[in-house]
Order: C-alpha cells, then structure tokens, then sequence
C-alpha cells in the first residue's frame, strides 16, 4: 500500500513536469465541447427539447467532454518508456510487490482523472451548465470520470505490459474512437437509428454517458445512475484482475 | 546455506519467441564467494545479461536454481531482492525525476522512511561525486553520470551482493576508470561484485576470478594469471599469453574474426 503511494506520487511528478502531455487532455475536450455545442444547439434549443430538462444543449453535451477527456491513456505511454528505458527493471528488482508496480500508476491516473473532471465541470458551470443533482452529484460525477480515465488507462497498460512497445500501444489507444463515437452523444438513446441504437446498447460506455448526463440534468435519478457505477466497476475489476496477472508473469 | 554469495546451478534459459525457441544460457554453474570480484566476460550474445537477469530475479529460471547471499531466487525473490543490487546493461533511469528523487524513491521502495531515505541519497551522490548534479533531472546527464547514479541506486539498501551488467559500455576511458574505482571501493566496504564485460582490460583490471562465456556455456574459469598460465603450457606459447589470446583461445575464434565482433578498450 505504502509502496503504491510511493509510486503513485512519482506518476504524479512525471505527470506535472509533462504539462505539454496533461494540456491537451484537458483543451481537446473543451474544443470539443464548443463546436459540438456551435454546430447543434440550434436544433435542439432548451425551451423546447424535452430531454434538455431546462438546460442548455451544453448541459447535455459535457459528459462526452468528460469521457474523452478521461480516454487519452498518456500513462500507459509512460509505462512503455519506463519499459523501453529500462527503468522498469529497476523497479521490478526492488523488493516491491508486483502489484504496487502497476496500481501506483492507475493511483496518479485517478488523482489526475479527478484534477481534470473538476476543471472541465467548473468551466461548463462558469458557462451555465448547472449539477442538477446537487453536490452529492458533483462528487459522483467528478468520480466515474476519474474511475473510468482508471479503467481506461488500465486497459491501455495490459498492451503496454503484453507488447512493450510504444507504437502498439498508441493504436491500442483507439479502442476509443468506437467506444466514445457508439454512443447516443448527440441525442439520446431513444432517437438514434435503430443500428446506431444496438451498437450503443452493447458499448459499455453508454451506460457511463447516460449515468453522468443523468447527473447533470435530472435529481438524483438511481435508476440510471447506478448502471454506469456498475460498468466502470466491473469493467475495472477485470482490468485489475488482469494487470495483476500480467505483472506477476512478467518475464 | 552454501556460504557462497551466488552459487547457480545448471543454469538454463529458453526464450519462446515468433521463430521458435532460443536456449540462450545452457547450463551455468557458478560459485562466487563473499568479498569477490567476480568478471564474466564474453562476446555480444554470449548469455551475459540473460543470466543476470536469472540470477537477479527479473527473468524467469527455465531449468536450475541459483541463490543469491544464501536465498534461493525463485523460491524467495523478495528476500533475494533484499539482498542484492542490480545495475543493469541500459542505466535504467527515468529522465523525469532528478537523481536525488531517484534515490529517494529507491530507498523508500526498499522500505525506507522519508528522512532514512533522503539521508541514504546523500550519501550516495557523495559517493559517486553527483551531489553538484543531483537536482537537476537525470535527462540532462552525461553517459558517465548515469552510469553512476544507476551503480548509487543499486546500493541504497547495502546489498551483499552487487551485479553490474557490462558497467562500461559506451563510455569513454575517462568514465570507465572512475567507474572502475567505484567498484572498487564499493568492493573494499565488503560488497560482493559480479560484472559482466566484453573487454579483457576491465576484467583483467578488477577481477580476482573470472568465467568466460560463450553461446550460453561457461568455456573457461579462474583468475586470469591461473588462464594465462594454463593457455601457455596448453599451447606450449613461447610469450606471455594476455588475456586477449585465452580469451580468443576460449572462444575459438581467430584474431582476424575476432577484430569485429568483440570490441576491446585500451584505457
Ligand atoms: N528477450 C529475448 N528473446 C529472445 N532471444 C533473446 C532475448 N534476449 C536475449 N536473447 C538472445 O539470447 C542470447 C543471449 O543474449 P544476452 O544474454 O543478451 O547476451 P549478452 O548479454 O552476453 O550479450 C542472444 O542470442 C540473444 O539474441
Ligand atoms: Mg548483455
């Protein structure tokens, strides 16, 4: 556990001293948000679009920010360099549980996952947006988007362990494309196609939109909250299950 | 308990790759004894570093066993890591952190407080001469000043034992020799040293005893003046045979062949 920390803490200082490799985790969502926001409001303005709740299209649109915000995987990347440098082995030669080696990582990628989540809430708050779920909302919000940039990350170093290679492991980053792209990011679920519709009812990440989208627009709504707990929470015990296999027969 | 600080037994290593299987170490006996400055020397691809790596528990054993200061590395690697330090064929460092922070974070991974630790790191870089460097980030670094902090961070936790994995190698004559005194004075609190090399000087210098190893075989074992002497009355020499004409000897190579493929250093 103390060795986790210890090494969650120097993810953190590699991340803060790579602020070129953090910016754009936090600037692309938001580009994101404003153009999506620009080239759809219009059709969907808040008087009269039900599912809206009296919000802002932006209101609607911020839960994908915060999904692709929490889908970049950098870490992974960094455990590739540790690999590819030989740091890795250093580590691997202390006394260190095999563990430790990887959660420390998925640690930091938790800590920063909740920096990011607040910075992008707190600006679509500046710009209107309202937690219609209150605070206790906030916080859940600001937690499965730091639970899944976990599971993402997670998910990323098992190609990172398996191939340790950089390039491998960059294009295993783009599982993201159909997982942020199948989902019902424009509208909801209900006014998709009815192919788009099946494909967002077998993504995972659906489930997470729809939680955090709840979140934002509804009061505390369980019924479509706990699903996208429940995704990120399976999802991440058998990325963890497998991290630990992974490390422990590392050779 | 052996008494022995690495005793290894019928070492083997078999890596399962896309074209099929490579027996890279192929049966490796060793006995270092405690205070040693043991040399394994051998050409590129001989199986030095595979065995290190076995015998340092970052890779797994195929066929053998091998204890480090009396513990068995497969059944106890964690006791085994205790014991032992490891700088490795590429300086494993991370160019993000300075080399004090480096340090630190060693020595608390080998179960060291905040302060134990940061006391450890200064003494360490007082050691290997990098206090005026030490926090500064390690990217900016020489070859030379790596390959030091690499050999500080491999003693935090005073290890019986220390492997060096080809400490030497790409570094220019002026860094090798500090390298070598380090060694030595590391060698001369007590520590245990294992190296690997593929230049004769560097083992001719500080070795006491050394295996030379070629195509995952151990193919000769002594200290040098032993080989020497053995080579001569072998080959009925009429000069004093150097280091250069066992080794070439051992590995059965011609000295014409022998200009490519093993690179040696005059310091
Ligand atoms: N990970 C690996 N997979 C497959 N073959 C390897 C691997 N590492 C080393 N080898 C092979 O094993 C042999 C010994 O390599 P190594 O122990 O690195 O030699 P040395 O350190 O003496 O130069 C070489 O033929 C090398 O190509
Ligand atoms: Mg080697």
């Amino acid at each position: 556990m103390n060795q986790t920390w210890v090494l969650g803490q120097r993810a953190l200082r590699e991340a803060w001293r790579t602020p070129e490799a953090i910016l754009p985790t936090l600037f692309i969502p938001l580009f994101f948000l404003v153009v999506n926001v620009g080239q759809a409001a219009r059709i969907f303005p808040s008087a009269s679009t039900d599912f809206l709740n009296g919000q802002s299209y932006g209101a609607f649109q911020l839960p994908a920010s915060l999904l692709l915000a929490a889908s970049f995987g950098t870490a992974a990347l960094y455990l590739v360099e540790d690999i590819e440098g030989g740091y890795f082995d250093k580590l691997r030669a202390a006394p260190v549980s095999r563990a430790a080696l990887v959660l420390g990582r998925l640690f930091a990628e938790f800590v920063k996952g909740v920096v990011i989540a607040v910075a992008i809430i707190a600006l679509g708050m500046v710009f209107g947006i309202e937690i219609a779920s209150g605070p206790l909302g906030f916080v859940l919000l600001v937690l499965l988007t730091a639970l899944w940039a976990v599971v993402f990350v997670g998910l990323l170093q098992l190609i990172a362990l398996k191939t340790r290679n950089a390039a491998a492991t960059n294009s295993g980053s783009l599982i993201f494309f159909p997982l942020m792209f199948l989902t019902p990011n424009f509208v909801p679920r209900e006014l998709l196609t009815r192919p788009m519709e099946i494909a967002a009812t077998f993504n995972p990440v659906t489930y997470l939109m729809e939680s955090q989208r709840s979140l934002i627009l509804d009061d505390l709504d369980w019924g479509t909250i706990w699903p996208g707990f429940a995704v990120v929470l399976v999802v991440g015990a058998i990325m963890l299950a497998a991290n630990v296999r992974l490390i422990n027969h590392y050779d | 308990m052996s008494g022995a600080a690495v005793e290894a037994q019928g070492l083997v290593k078999t890596y399962k790759g896309r074209g099929g299987e490579v027996e890279a170490v192929k049966g490796v006996d060793l006995r270092i004894e405690p205070g040693e400055i043991f040399g394994f020397l051998g050409p590129n691809g001989a199986g030095k570093s595979t065995t290190v790596r076995m015998l340092t528990t970052l890779l797994t054993i195929t066929r053998g066993s091998a204890t480090v200061a009396g513990v068995d590395v497969a059944r106890d690697p964690d006791q085994a890591r205790r014991r032992m330090g490891v700088a490795l064929q590429e300086a494993g460092l991370d160019p993000r952190q300075t080399g004090r922070e480096l340090l630190v974070l060693q020595a608390r991974l080998f179960g060291m407080g905040g302060g134990e630790a940061a006391e450890r790191a200064g003494e360490l870089l007082r050691l290997v001469e990098l206090e005026d460097a030490a926090d500064r980030l390690i990217k900016g670094y020489s070859g030379g000043m790596k390959r030091r902090l690499d050999l500080a961070s491999a003693l935090v936790h005073r290890p019986e034992v220390l492997f060096l994995d080809e400490p030497t190698t790409g570094l220019d004559p002026a860094s090798r020799i500090t390298v070598w005194e380090e060694v030595r004075r590391i060698n001369e609190l007590g520590t245990t040293v294992f190296l690997t090399t593929q230049y004769l000087e560097e083992a001719d210098q500080l070795c006491g005893r050394l295996a030379i190893i070629d195509g995952g075989l151990i193919v000769r074992e002594g200290t040098p003046e032993s080989l020497k002497a053995e080579l001569r009355e072998r080959t009925g020499l009429s000069h004093d045979p150097t280091l250069d004409d066992v080794f070439l000897d051992a590995t059965g190579r011609t000295r014409a062949k022998a200009e490519g493929a093993v690179s040696e250093v005059v310091a």
